[in-house]
């Protein structure tokens, strides 16, 4: 290895390393979404973060690699393309997949946040009364 | 007290067992909403494995199994039997939606595992699947006159076909 850095000398394998990155740019291409403006990939990427994977369920859909969830921000793109609302496409996705898709629907959660406090302030109750009252 | 205290404490230890024993005996497959009740997406030049262009109204004509599969899905190939049995039996059309497959594969999986299907949709791009509400293969959706009436998220199998298909022969 060393032999052939000699060879080559440091600014060819500069070059190297150089060309490997613009390959792995090209092969990430489609990613890139050509035909969006500036203002239209901000919002497909607020729709992909706020829109959930249908199979994996545990994240959104731009940071899944299931093949849906690919399907579903290029679907996202041309609906931005062809001019619908944020909300037109939310209600959309809504109406295919139900309510669970979306992530921001902020509903059904309060009940989750509020168990483990209602059981913190019956513990707390019960210990502080079981105390007061043994003090006696 | 400390009675009291016990009681609460027991009440709370039997409530998380119920609640738990319930969520363990449901059996939870999905969350997304099934596309029972809908009808089947229009969409334009559906091809078949052939390349010939297909006739929409044949997937709206009657009583319609679409299948969704691949051949890179080991599901499909599980449940694969059973479609024959299916076709050989019941009076229903089975079309197959070949899932973002190679054409090839898809041929030849056909041609190693036996055809249950009238024909299948050539799907490359997962275009109509999506516009279906596929989320991923083995899917299943029985449509009756263009109305879907049953959609399954995983295999098909006896089991499934008496709990959950039967019913609308």
């Amino acid at each position: 290895m060393g032999k052939l850095i000699k060879k080559f000398g440091m600014m060819n394998l500069k070059y190297f390393f150089k060309l490997i990155a613009l390959f792995c740019l090209l092969a990430n291409s489609e990613l890139l979404y050509k035909n969006l403006s500036e203002e239209q990939l901000v919002r497909l990427n607020y729709l992909s973060d706020n829109i959930r994977c249908p199979k994996c369920s545990y994240g959104n859909v731009s940071s899944s690699n299931a093949p849906i969830s690919k399907d579903i921000k290029n679907e996202i793109a041309t609906l931005i393309k062809d001019g619908y609302s944020d909300d037109e496409i939310f209600e959309l996705m809504k109406n295919r997949y139900g309510n669970y898709i979306l992530l921001n629907s902020g509903e059904d959660k309060m009940p989750i946040y509020l168990i483990p406090l209602i059981a913190l302030i019956i513990s707390i109750l019960a210990v502080t009364t079981y105390t007061i009252k043994k003090s006696k | 007290m400390k009675r009291l205290l016990f009681l609460i404490f027991l009440g709370f230890f039997a409530g998380f067992i119920y609640f738990f024993s319930l969520s363990l005996s449901k059996p939870k497959l999905s969350d997304i909403t099934l596309q029972e009740g809908k009808m089947l997406p229009s969409i334009q030049e559906l091809v078949d494995l052939n390349g010939d262009i297909i006739d929409e109204r044949s997937l709206s004509n009657g009583k319609v199994l679409l299948n969704v599969w691949a051949s890179w899905c080991i599901t499909c190939l599980v449940e694969h039997p059973f479609l024959s049995k299916l076709s050989k039996g019941e009076d229903l059309i089975i079309i197959g939606i070949n899932y973002k497959d190679d054409l090839s594969k898809a041929k030849n999986y056909l041609d190693e595992n036996g055809d249950p299907y009238k024909f299948s949709i050539f799907d490359y791009k997962g275009y109509y699947a999506l516009k279906l509400g596929v989320t991923g293969a083995p899917e299943t959706f029985l449509v009756i006159d263009g109305k879907i009436v049953k959609h399954r998220i995983g295999e098909i199998n006896q089991k499934v076909w008496n709990d959950e298909f039967k019913v609308f022969f």
